[in-house]
């Protein structure tokens, strides 16, 4: 099919209108607002007490969740690829839930089971404090960065199968042995590409974080719900800015990082 | 000496083993060999204990293994699609069971470069196995199945994703290896073959059972009966009698066949057939024949032969077995 040259130049006029007005114009207004008063002011705003709480809660949570997601993240993957038992259609079914089900469902969900009226609720009348405390927003972040190195490492062991691992068996290398010698060295790009995906759902997410967390600045506000809360409940505009550039700034070198990881690994 | 008795094993309703005993003497090659489906790589990973069986036992010299895991056994296995260590170089892969078991530096390169000059990958290394041929990562895999002296080696269709040249280079090898080294060897193949080129001993196994266990000689001469005579080399039916295609003379006149097959006693007789084809193979010549009573079947014939006889497609010929011993009688159950 022959296009016209105006046919062709105003497609792409389109294409990229799209693009700059719903991704560059955002991204740039915020960038713009957060450096015209200097980055002076900049730098201000971003170590304020409640903004390096706010940093170091969101690092910390993700300090928290990335191994836990790696151990349980293997070892489902595990299951669902070498197992043979029942339920495990079922499983494979579980691990796809928090693609489908909203953040805030999770929150509410989590508040209904470890809230102070909740099934665990005993747990918080004991002091345990799960709802509005660390430990909720580190469950609620687990909850929907569950299936990324699941399912980053699962195809992963599909295609390497099984003759290195018994291959090593023969060798003399127990379980154990094989499987950091042999397994991991293996799934090792599929996990990576997992956690840096994890890291960027973690720092992100705002939906289920902001229903379990009691929301103090300076205590229990992350990243995204410092900016959240300046905008709305300050009506601290710049500040807002700044936390987000800040936020943003963190994701792009988790997504530079992934995309380097992604070269390397189509290189092999 | 390996020992299995009695080894079952089932897989749903289906009997990969099926009640299997086997001797396989110190220092031997034995070929398992039989088709797809018959049991021989249940056999062996049942031997190198990757595979559990649901009864029986294995002994490997005089040692009870049936319930040692792999790494427990003294074996050395080496897989059909070579399994390499992908993430490690050639010398890093050869050296795997010596670094577990922890041996000193300076004692597993000594013994990794024997090994790499034995198998020939001197040169490679430091190469990754995504770099090498098939045949130089199979060599590799052998290398590295050696390095842990085993106290027998199993190979699983090591050749059988090779193409046919290397197949037949590394068979050689694999053989003159073996004269050298005198480990214990068992290799499973489909291909009848390959266990003729290379194994002192032969099992024949079929749909779970051992058929018959021999050295290549006594079961391609004396098969015990028509199974394994069809699998050992081609057959052609004769008569109601399965004849090597080599052993069937052909000739002009009915009256010579007569009296030259009354001196082969228990023959299936003078078959008269219609030449449909004479194909030139070299030094032999193989003739497509179709007996009186429809059924086909092929003889083959030196050159000479064919030349004296001067065949032409569309005539008619007496065709006879020579000799007795390659003869079998078919088992009305078991048609080919």
């Amino acid at each position: 099919m022959r296009v016209s040259r105006a046919t062709r130049l105003s497609l792409r006029l389109v294409a990229l209108g799209y693009l700059f007005v719903l991704l560059a114009v955002p991204i740039g207004v915020i960038l713009w607002r957060s450096f015209s008063p200097g980055l002076s002011e900049f730098i201000a705003s971003v170590s304020t007490p409640a903004a390096r709480s706010a940093i170091n809660l969101s690092l910390l949570i993700v300090v928290i969740v990335v191994p836990l997601n790696v151990v349980f993240g293997i070892a489902t993957a595990l299951a669902l690829v070498r197992g043979r038992f029942r339920g495990r259609g079922l499983l494979q079914a579980v691990v796809d839930l928090p693609f489908a089900v909203s953040p805030i469902v999770v929150g509410v969900a989590l508040i209904m089971l470890w809230g102070a009226g909740g099934w665990f609720g005993a747990l918080d009348q004991a002091g345990l404090k799960v709802i509005f405390g660390l430990p909720g927003m580190v469950i609620a972040t687990i909850f929907v960065t569950l299936p990324f190195v699941v399912r980053e490492v699962e195809p992963v062991l599909h295609e390497i199968g099984q003759e290195q691992e018994q291959a090593a068996s023969t060798l003399g290398a127990n379980r154990w042995q094989t499987f950091w010698r042999i397994t991991l060295p293996a799934i090792r790009w599929g996990l990576t590409y997992g956690v840096v995906l994890t890291v960027a759902r973690a720092l992100g997410e705002f939906g289920a974080v902001i229903m379990v967390s009691s929301g103090f600045p300076g205590v229990s506000q992350t990243l995204t719900l410092l900016v959240h809360s300046r905008y709305i409940d300050d009506h601290n505009t710049y500040g807002a800015y700044a936390a987000a550039t800040l936020l943003m700034g963190i994701a792009l070198v988790v997504l530079l990082l992934m995309t380097l990881l992604d070269r390397k690994r189509s290189d092999r | 000496m390996i020992t299995v008795t009695s080894a079952r094993k089932n897989y749903g309703s289906f009997a990969a083993l099926d009640d299997v005993s086997l001797d396989i003497p110190s220092g031997s090659l034995t070929a398992l060999l039989g088709p797809s489906g018959s049991g021989k790589s249940t056999l062996l990973r049942s031997i190198a204990g990757l595979e559990g069986l649901d009864s029986g036992t294995v002994t490997i010299q005089g040692r009870d293994v049936t319930n040692e895991p792999p790494q427990r056994r003294g074996i050395g296995f080496v897989f059909q699609h070579y399994a390499a260590f992908k993430h490690m170089t050639v010398r890093d892969n050869v050296a795997f069971g010596l670094t577990i078991r922890k041996r000193p530096k300076a004692e597993t390169d000594k013994k990794v470069d024997e090994l790499l000059e034995i198998v020939g990958l001197e040169g490679f290394r430091h190469r990754y196995p995504a770099q090498l041929s098939g045949g130089q990562r199979q060599r590799m895999a052998l290398a590295r199945a050696l390095a842990v002296d085993p106290q027998v080696l199993l190979l699983d269709e090591p050749f059988g994703a090779l193409d046919a040249k290397v197949r037949t280079d590394l068979r050689q090898w694999l053989r003159r290896l073996h004269d050298e080294v005198h480990v214990t060897t068992v290799l499973v193949t489909h291909d009848q073959e390959e266990a003729l080129d290379v194994a002192d001993r032969i099992a024949v196994l079929n749909k779970g059972q051992i058929e018959q266990v021999g050295d290549p000689v006594t079961l391609y001469e004396r098969p015990a009966n028509d199974f394994v005579m069809g699998f050992l080399g081609s057959v052609a039916r004769l008569g109601g009698q399965l004849v090597r295609p080599h052993d069937i003379a052909l000739e002009r006149d009915r009256t010579t066949a007569l009296a030259n097959d009354a001196k082969v006693p228990d023959s299936p007789g003078v078959i008269d057939a219609v030449v449909e084809r004479v194909v030139p193979l070299g030094f032999e010549v193989r003739v497509d024949l179709r007996a009186d009573s429809g059924e086909r079947f092929a003889a083959q014939i030196t050159r000479r032969d064919a030349a004296e006889l001067q065949l032409r497609e569309g005539e008619t010929i007496h065709a006879r077995a020579i000799g007795r011993s390659s003869v079998v009688d078919v088992d009305p159950a078991l048609a080919i």
